[in-house]
């Protein structure tokens, strides 16, 4: 002991051995080759019948059929979840009745059941038209006329999608904090440029990660659409392989098709996060665009 | 400073200390009541504001002293009393006879002629600090963009900050954000200015730097009301202050006066809690 000696400079000390992770590498990397040498040797996977059907007209319709039932789903969706978010949040307490009664209904039932029942609404209502509530009718149609399978898909996958938005919203909402509203007002904005200059800007940035897990989730649920006899992507696969009897391969082209799309859709998640971040990183990390921002603020 | 800012009154070196009962009355307050659920945070307070007057109010926590501010500036409805800006009546409207609650729309136009700097700052953490002083301005009271940007830099070079005028808030100290928050409140030229303990969550080595702004907003004659903890500058710097204590006005005064010989036993314990005994008794 006693006094430091000289000429001490951790800058070349030697790094720690970490077994462990020797230990976790070796069995992630067997786990993985061990899945590449299933993936190519296994014939059932029959790669050659998957290349034949994966741009195949009858996938690629199908395919397209899930993007618009997926992404109207959303933006009917965000809509819906936008205007119940404000309900609940209203002073006035039978508007936040109203929000709170659909929430509660549209989350407790399943989408699967509620795309049955939005199916055969005509039992219930034979006709539709429009016209004063207990008074005279200007129009009237036959349901199943006007909602059609893709309609009661659209209806069915929306209502319930915008239920889950709605406490995105809400919760989005309120995380911006009571001194933000304060801080508008006393400048002398109006209710309306309080919420679209100040809340809604701040709002956005905390939802945009569980709107994107929505969103999946809504395209996932338009799968769902097959039961109504809507043809999507996994409706179509379906359709194929109960001629061809090739389950295995026709199967993997959805798994496919589903990762590009979820993919994709990451990459933009991901660069909107980055644009709406703005002013919560510092400046230099913001400024350098790194690919992993929260990493440089440790 | 601009010719349409408040003129000083007093040569610009020494400017006039104490109450300025010949000059008009900007803010009125009468008998403001205001509770909530089962606490009085105002119990008929009364307070005259006269233009380029500096107004301190002091008192313990739970005083009432912040309910006060936000009350003038209809961040909270009061359930009493009267509130007059320039003669005008706040919140309420005169119509058949009868007293009408403003629509939001026209309380936000009567907010405009009233700055207000928080306690937490509140700068939009979304917008540049350039563009928290610019868009009040546009927004609110219909600048025109490039006039208000003008005013922005001359603002931030005000209180010293026109090297972060690209910066977010967050890459800022906390008294560089209350600056920015004191240039964004005074863009529109505001009637009287409202200061919510505008120190009280600094780090006391960044306290300095807000109240030298203060000192000088004070200096060139703006009307302003300080909510503070701070007796340096109710002592240093104000025309008039105020003691409150439950939501009452205890006592009031010509602040150095005041201190000097405090007449209620209150004010007395208030003074020697926050100074130590033998400041106040000396």
């Amino acid at each position: 002991m006693g006094s430091a000696p000289e000429h001490v400079d951790v800058e070349h000390a030697r790094r720690r051995h970490r077994p462990g992770h020797w230990v976790l590498g070796a069995v992630i990397f067997g786990a993985a080759a061990w899945i590449a040498h299933f993936a190519i040797t296994n014939e059932n996977l029959e790669w050659p019948v998957v290349g034949q059907y994966l741009f195949s007209a009858q996938v690629l319709q199908g395919l397209l059929t899930t993007l618009v039932v997926s992404v109207v789903t959303q933006l009917i969706g965000m809509a819906i979840g936008t205007v119940m978010a404000l309900l609940r949040l209203s002073a006035f307490a039978p508007a936040r009745w109203t929000a709170t009664a659909y929430v509660t209904l549209f989350r407790s039932v399943p989408v699967l059941l509620q795309l049955v029942f939005w199916f055969n609404l005509a039992y219930l209502v034979p006709t539709m038209g429009i016209g004063i509530p207990l008074g005279p009718t200007f129009f009237s149609a036959s349901t199943n006329d006007v909602i059609t399978p893709p309609a009661a898909a659209v209806l069915g996958l929306s209502l319930a999608h915008g239920a889950y938005m709605t406490e995105i919203v809400r919760g989005s909402l309120t995380s911006v904090g009571v001194g933000q509203r304060d801080a508008a007002r006393a400048l002398g904005y109006t209710p309306a440029q309080t919420f679209l200059r100040v809340v809604l800007p701040q709002a956005v940035r905390v939802s945009i990660p569980p709107t994107g897990s929505q969103f999946i989730i809504a395209i996932h649920g338009s799968s769902l659409v097959s039961v109504i006899a809507v043809s999507d992507l996994l409706f179509s696969v379906q359709n194929i392989y109960e001629r061809t009897y090739q389950i295995v391969p026709l199967l993997l082209v959805a798994v496919i098709w589903y990762l590009v799309v979820v993919l994709v859709l990451t990459f933009f998640q991901q660069r909107l996060e980055r644009r709406f971040s703005r002013g919560h990183l510092r400046d230099a990390v913001a400024r350098t665009k790194s690919r992993r921002p929260e990493a440089a603020l440790r | 400073m601009t010719p349409t800012e408040t003129p000083r009154t007093g040569t610009p070196d020494v400017p006039v200390r104490g109450r300025k009962s010949h000059l008009p009355v900007v803010l009125d307050v009468r008998g403001v009541r205001k509770q909530f659920g089962d606490f009085r945070a105002l119990d008929g307070v009364d307070l005259q504001v006269h233009e380029t007057e500096v107004v301190a109010v002091i008192g313990p926590s739970g005083s009432g002293k912040s309910t006060l501010v936000r009350c003038v500036n209809q961040l909270e409805r009061i359930d009493g009393g009267s509130i007059h800006l320039d003669g005008e009546l706040l919140g309420y409207e005169h119509q058949k006879g009868h007293l009408r609650e403003l629509s939001e729309v026209r309380i936000a136009e009567q907010r405009r002629r009233t700055g207000m700097v928080f306690q937490s700052f509140n700068l939009f953490p979304h917008m540049t600090v350039l563009r928290n002083v610019v868009q009040p301005q546009v927004l609110a009271h219909g600048a025109d963009p490039g006039e208000a940007e003008r005013r922005a830099r001359h603002l931030l070079d005000r209180v010293g900050l026109s090297s972060k005028v690209d910066n977010y808030p967050i890459t800022l100290s906390g008294g560089e954000q209350q600056r920015v928050a004191i240039a964004r409140a005074l863009g529109p030229n505001p009637r009287i200015m409202l200061f919510d303990e505008p120190t009280s969550a600094l780090d006391p080595e960044l306290i300095e730097e807000v109240m030298a702004v203060l000192r000088d907003l004070a200096a060139g004659g703006r009307t302003m009301v300080v909510v503070t903890h701070d007796l340096n500058f109710a002592h240093g710097a104000a025309d008039w202050c105020l003691f409150m204590e439950r939501g009452q006005v205890v006592e009031q005064g010509d602040p150095r006066t005041m201190f000097a010989e405090p007449r209620t036993t209150r004010l007395r314990a208030f003074l020697a809690r926050t100074f130590g005994p033998e400041r106040a008794s000396a």
